[in-house]
């Protein structure tokens, strides 16, 4: 991982687009050269930031490298009860297990569906409507929106799949209005055509408030003299926006883009759960609810261990690809 | 979150008959170290009873602590002053250490507990088939081995002639490692609400059949148009959960659709396994339900609606058939009613029979208790294994869990009946009293009582329940199936047919009903199991059961 | 206080002056209030649902007859709730565990943070992928579960705090907020004779105020809502947070009295009990609240130093 080319932007005012190249310069502290300097050096000039390190490392170190070891149940055999590290190697049986079930392989492919779905509609969401409520005069209905645009995010997900099947229930809200339509109702919850959407929504309505809290707290931080300089130049509020607030929070959406697609396989186990039944297995089911209705969660450690793994190290991949991509392309990195 | 867990015992008896029985063979020569230990418990006896009966009081020569697992009850949680414990402990000389875990998820953390290898020594709440998982790392005692140290629990078994029902729970060694629940007979809850208010407007009688209810629900339909006459809930995370259940055994088709749909089901007149839904019995029960929404008498909303919105549509008088258990009737149909429709009269009908006739179906088996393997080598190991006998399964220890103590929280008359005292309450018994039995005193808590004789089963019925259990009692209860315990191999194997096999049946089974797919494509839908692995795994069933029938044979003889 | 004076320039990047009476505009400005106001209602519906369920009455509840005004109202739950002792315990630990947990959160997460927001830092990039595997990788249950056994951690507060101390989510952001902040202000600080502790303490901290707030606000909510680690780490009722217990409430309303339970596990909650709990729950954080949310909008003095 190369440091010396990342162009780390932040969540501030500066990185308006013109100035991303004054932001490519070397770090202050009269430190140029830096990647030439020995260890030791390193370690005389910046002891106090290394030491700032330890901390944080031994808790890396301890909860979370040292659990790791367990994964080795992927290769070995576990029995509950047993050894933390599993009994008997078994190579890569339950690698080969899962890898020629094609149920296995339909759920992934839901799984990926789902996950990119729900990036793509619950990625940009909260920047429209931080953007939306940068627009806002009134200051107490600013508040206003972003205090209850956040309620969702705190409800279980038990809740939001209870209010999801009593809208679209037969006669719920939806297929009343669908009747006042002339439309027959459409018994939603039942077909499998209609199941991504639903998900994709739920998951729009409980995330898309608290979203926006980073691109708010980005947006506070955009320099004023930006603006002015803008206007100046004669921009109109739409170009304003285009080509000082969007560069300005470009960091902080880059970031959480790249952050976004390394994690987009790990959709909502819970809510799959409340929200699909065997109609709709044909879209709705992804690998957590099958492993789920497997058993192997609780009988299987090993099984699960290795899917784990599977899905850790596609995850793994994503991240640094979109990384480099966006480094590549954009400037702007995690590292 | 409220349908993650859910489980009856016909789920568990679903699992030991198809997924859990997970043995080991590398386990064997640990069996066999076993036997020998569980010869020699000279080491073991302190504070034990010498002589130790059935229907003796067990009392440790000195006070003992044993550590327990503890199922904690929101409805009543744990207090460290309950009468239970200092009871306990009076009669007993044992003081039990719980380790509380939220019943929420209590399944969770026992697993991880076990894993962690932190486990107390008693782990009571445990459903038959739940063990499974845990007896291939030796982490948990074969309990089988000692029941010569629990004579009430052996009483019992011989008593209520179980030993069929026990087998199931025999893993690939031929031991059992939990101590299950016993109930003397085939305790059926489940059954339908029916609106005898509407029935007694249209001249009808309470269905007795499936073709009554059918006529019934016709005659519903012609009188409210506009209605679904019957809704139904339980159907998450299992369609037609309660319903498909009683529709199945009702035509034959081994523990039914719905919670009781297991992928195999014994035949007998070929002594073999065959798959349950490809049975001839299993398409009537389909035709039945199909008919039913076919003709608008059951909402197709039924198998995929949540309770709320179920009970919402029975209780506001759109519907007037629901499936129901006792405590449902009480506690949900009849108060919402109550407030919409006040003239509603609601009943829990005797489970309508079908081809299959006056049977019931079901395992007399109750969730019940694991032991830590760790025990064994305690010195009071033999008085623990006599105390729990003593708790769980004499006469006066389950009388005493569930009622208390006589004289302070019940009663009795001269015919042996229960009463509560007069400030004490237990499931609105005494609606008046300030006192729980269960909040208060500790007392019919589920950890520790569950399970044992019909009269006792039934003391703390209402009288219309008990006029349903007499109804249900008179039928005749068929024989559970025959063991069939795999081993590890097999079991990973069969791990993996057995879900998407029993998703494709239950989604085929849906749109057989729902009208998406005719029945004229049964023949092709039986083909389409075999390419769901239908096949194989039925040859892992029948070889197992197999090898368990010459095992036996085997051991017969020697 | 840096908020203190912000009302005034609150507003002044997001409301230039000069734009607001082009008619495209003013048009926008209509359009973008009736699709915020359309955002509250799609996202208020359900919540005032919620609300009055909590006050309603059961028969009410369970025939689906409550909208957005309590039916037969009734606050027996939340009695039922609030006089169980035990549930004010439960609640002391919330507030214990989330004050404990966020402060050690917001202490090792702000220094790492710190640390890998220095480009020129040799190793930097391994500091960083460190991080970064652990979003994918981790251990499972139950070495995790050994490990906080063995350490002796179990039934004390940091068997929460300590393992789920950095978010590397929050770290990641935060990173990128330190990296913007101008390089000149801690040239200065060096030359003015500050170490590094000092620079951090003195300069980057109080720079840093809108994004620590975020920080604080996630950290605190996640904590808050958290009820795994607890109810896997505590051995008895009194150790439990709010979470757990009510968690248990419902589960145990919800499923009493469905299959499998022994006819003793009848319990009687009101049919309200989630619309209770979620008020009960989420009331805490939207009272706290506001106070936070002052903070966002300080990063505007950031700009204000620099300008």
């Amino acid at each position: 991982m190369s440091t010396t080319r990342t162009v780390d932007l932040p969540s501030e005012a500066a990185g308006a687009g013109g100035r991303t190249s004054a932001r490519t310069r070397p770090r202050g502290r009269k430190r140029g050269n830096q990647g030439r300097r020995t260890w030791r050096q390193s370690l005389r000039r910046d002891w106090q930031l290394y030491s700032l390190a330890v901390l944080p490392l031994t808790f890396f170190a301890v909860f979370r490298y040292l659990p790791m070891a367990g994964n080795v149940i992927a290769f070995r055999r576990f029995h509950p009860g047993g050894s933390m590290f599993g009994d008997q190697w078994v190579g890569m049986r339950y690698f080969r297990l899962f890898w020629h079930d094609p149920t296995f392989w339909h759920v992934f492919t839901n799984t990926l569906v789902i996950g990119l779905l729900t990036l793509v509609f619950c990625f940009p969401m909260p920047i429209v409507l931080a953007l939306l409520l940068n627009e806002v005069r009134s200051r107490k209905f600013k508040k206003l929106v972003q205090s209850i645009s956040y309620l969702p995010h705190f409800l279980s997900t038990v809740i939001v799949a209870g209010v999801v099947m009593q809208f679209l229930s037969a006669d719920g809200p939806v297929n009343q209005a669908l009747h006042h339509f002339g439309h027959s109702p459409v018994l939603f919850i039942q077909q499998p055509g209609w199941f991504r959407s639903i998900y994709v929504s739920s998951e729009l309505w409980q995330t898309v408030g608290w979203g926006t809290i980073l691109y708010l707290a980005a947006l506070t931080s955009i320099d004023d003299n930006l603006y002015e300089a803008a206007r100046i130049d004669g921009a109109n509020r739409w170009k304003q926006t285009w080509h000082v607030t969007l560069p300005g929070i470009r960091p902080t959406m880059v970031t959480l883009l790249i952050l976004n697609i390394g994690t987009f396989m790990a959709v909502g186990f819970e809510k799959i759960l409340l929200l699909y039944n065997p109609l709709t297995y044909p879209t709705a089911d992804v690998v957590s609810t099958y492993l789920y209705r497997m058993g192997v969660v609780s009988n299987n450690f090993s099984y699960a261990a290795a899917i784990g793994l599977f899905e850790s190290l596609i995850g793994l991949v994503l991240i640094v690809s979109a990384n480099r991509i966006s480094r590549r392309t954009v400037g702007t990195s995690l590292w | 979150m409220n349908n993650i867990s859910r489980r009856s015992m016909l789920v568990s008896l679903g699992a030991t008959l198809g997924a859990a029985s997970l043995g080991l063979a590398g386990c064997s020569s640990d069996g066999g170290s076993d036997d020998d230990k569980g010869a020699d418990l000279s080491k073991n006896r302190t504070d034990a009873m010498d002589k130790f009966g059935v229907n003796e009081q067990f009392k440790a020569s000195k006070p003992v602590a044993f550590t327990t697992l503890l199922n904690d009850n929101p409805g009543y949680p744990e207090k460290a002053n309950w009468l239970f414990w200092t009871e306990l402990a009076k009669r007993t000389n044992v003081t039990l250490k719980p380790t509380v875990v939220p019943l929420s998820d209590y399944e969770n953390k026992r697993s991880v507990i076990i894993g962690g290898g932190d486990a107390p020594l008693l782990l009571p709440k445990t459903y038959p088939g739940q063990e499974a998982a845990f007896v291939s790392s030796g982490a948990i005692l074969a309990v089988s081995d000692y029941v010569d140290l629990m004579p009430n629990f052996k009483d019992k078994l011989a008593k209520w002639n179980l030993q069929g029902d026990l087998d199931t729970v025999l893993q690939d060694d031929g031991k059992y490692y939990v101590l299950p629940g016993l109930h003397e007979d085939v305790w059926i809850d489940y059954s339908f609400a029916i609106r005898t208010d509407v029935l007694d407007e249209l001249g009808l009688q309470i269905p007795k059949t499936l073709d009554e209810l059918y006529s019934v629900l016709k005659a519903m339909k012609a009188a409210h148009p506009d209605s679904y006459p019957m809704t139904d809930r339980w159907s998450q995370p299992t369609p037609g959960g309660a319903m498909l259940q009683t529709f199945g055994q009702a035509f034959g088709a081994g523990y039914g659709g719905g919670w009781g749909y297991a992928n195999a089901a014994y035949d007998s007149a070929s002594d073999k396994f065959v798959l349950t839904g490809a049975m001839d019995q299993y398409k009537a029960m389909i035709a039945y339900a199909q008919k039913l929404v076919a003709e608008k008498l059951l909402d197709p909303e039924s198998f995929t609606q949540t309770d709320d919105q179920a009970n919402a549509k029975f209780t506001s008088g759109k519907s007037f058939v629901i499936s129901t258990n006792a405590q449902e009737l009480v506690n949900t149909y009849r108060p919402g009613l109550a407030k919409s429709v006040p003239s509603a009269k609601v009943v829990k009908i005797p489970v309508p029979t079908g081809p299959a006739g006056e049977v019931k179906v079901g395992l007399r088996l109750e969730n019940g208790l694991m032991i830590s393997k760790k025990a064994r080598n305690s010195a009071d190991f033999v008085a623990m294994m006599q105390f729990v006998d003593w708790l769980f399964y004499s006469d006066d220890g389950q009388i005493f869990a569930k009622w208390g103590v006589e004289g302070v929280t019940y009663t009795r008359d001269a015919s042996g009946n229960f009463h509560l005292t007069n400030d004490v309450d237990y499931v609105g018994l005494n609606p008046t009293a300030t006192k729980k039995l269960n909040v208060d005193f500790g007392f019919s808590n589920g950890n520790f009582a569950y399970g044992g004789s019909t009269q006792l089963l039934e003391s703390t019925f209402s009288q219309e329940e008990k006029d349903f259990q007499k109804v249900m009692t008179a039928r005749k209860t068929l024989p559970v199936p025959p063991p069939h315990p795999l081993n590890a191999d097999e079991q990973e194997q069969f791990s993996l047919y057995e879900a998407p096999l029993k998703d494709y049946v239950q989604q085929q089974t849906l749109k057989f009903i729902l009208g998406d797919r005719p029945l004229s494509e049964w023949d092709a839908f039986k083909g389409e199991l075999k390419g769901k692995n239908g096949d194989q795994y039925l040859s892992l069933l029948n070889g197992a059961y197999d090898r368990f029938k010459k095992a036996k044979t085997g051991g017969d003889k020697s | 206080m840096v908020t203190l004076d912000t009302t005034a320039i609150e507003d002044k990047p997001t409301q230039p002056a000069g734009i607001r009476t082009t008619r495209g505009y003013r048009i926008f400005q209509v359009v973008n209030a009736l699709i915020l106001t359309a955002v509250i209602v799609v996202t208020l519906y359900p919540m005032i649902n919620i609300l009055a369920r909590s006050f309603s009455g059961d028969g009410y509840i369970r025939s689906g007859k409550v909208n957005l005004l309590p039916r037969g109202f009734n606050i027996t739950t939340y009695k039922a709730v609030m006089t169980n002792s035990m549930f004010w315990v439960n609640y002391r630990n919330t507030v214990v565990y989330t004050v404990v947990a966020t402060v050690v959160a917001m202490l090792l997460t702000t220094v790492y943070a710190y640390v890998l927001s220095k480009k020129d830092l040799r190793g930097r990039g391994v500091l960083v992928g460190v991080a970064v595997f652990t979003m994918f990788f981790s251990g499972g249950l139950i070495p995790n579960y050994v490990l906080v056994t063995s350490l002796g951690l179990k039934n004390s507060v940091w068997a929460i705090a300590l393992p789920n101390a950095i978010s590397v989510f929050n770290l990641l952001v935060m990173k990128a907020f330190f990296e913007g902040l101008p390089v000149e202000l801690e040239e200065q600080a060096a030359i003015d004779g500050l170490n590094t502790y000092g620079t951090l303490w003195r300069v980057v901290l109080p720079l840093s105020k809108a994004v620590l707030a975020t920080m604080v606000l996630f950290y605190a909510v996640s904590f808050w809502n958290s009820w795994f680690a607890a109810f896997l780490y505590m051995d008895h009722s009194d150790l439990m947070p709010v979470t757990v217990y009510l968690r248990n409430l419902i589960y145990g309303s919800t499923n009493a009295t469905s299959v499998g339970f022994s006819e003793a596990d009848a319990t009687a909650v009101g049919a309200n009990i989630q619309a209770v709990t979620i008020v009960l729950t989420t009331l805490p954080i939207l009272v706290v609240y506001p106070f936070v949310q002052r903070y966002f909008v300080s990063g505007v003095t950031l700009g204000a130093v620099k300008g």
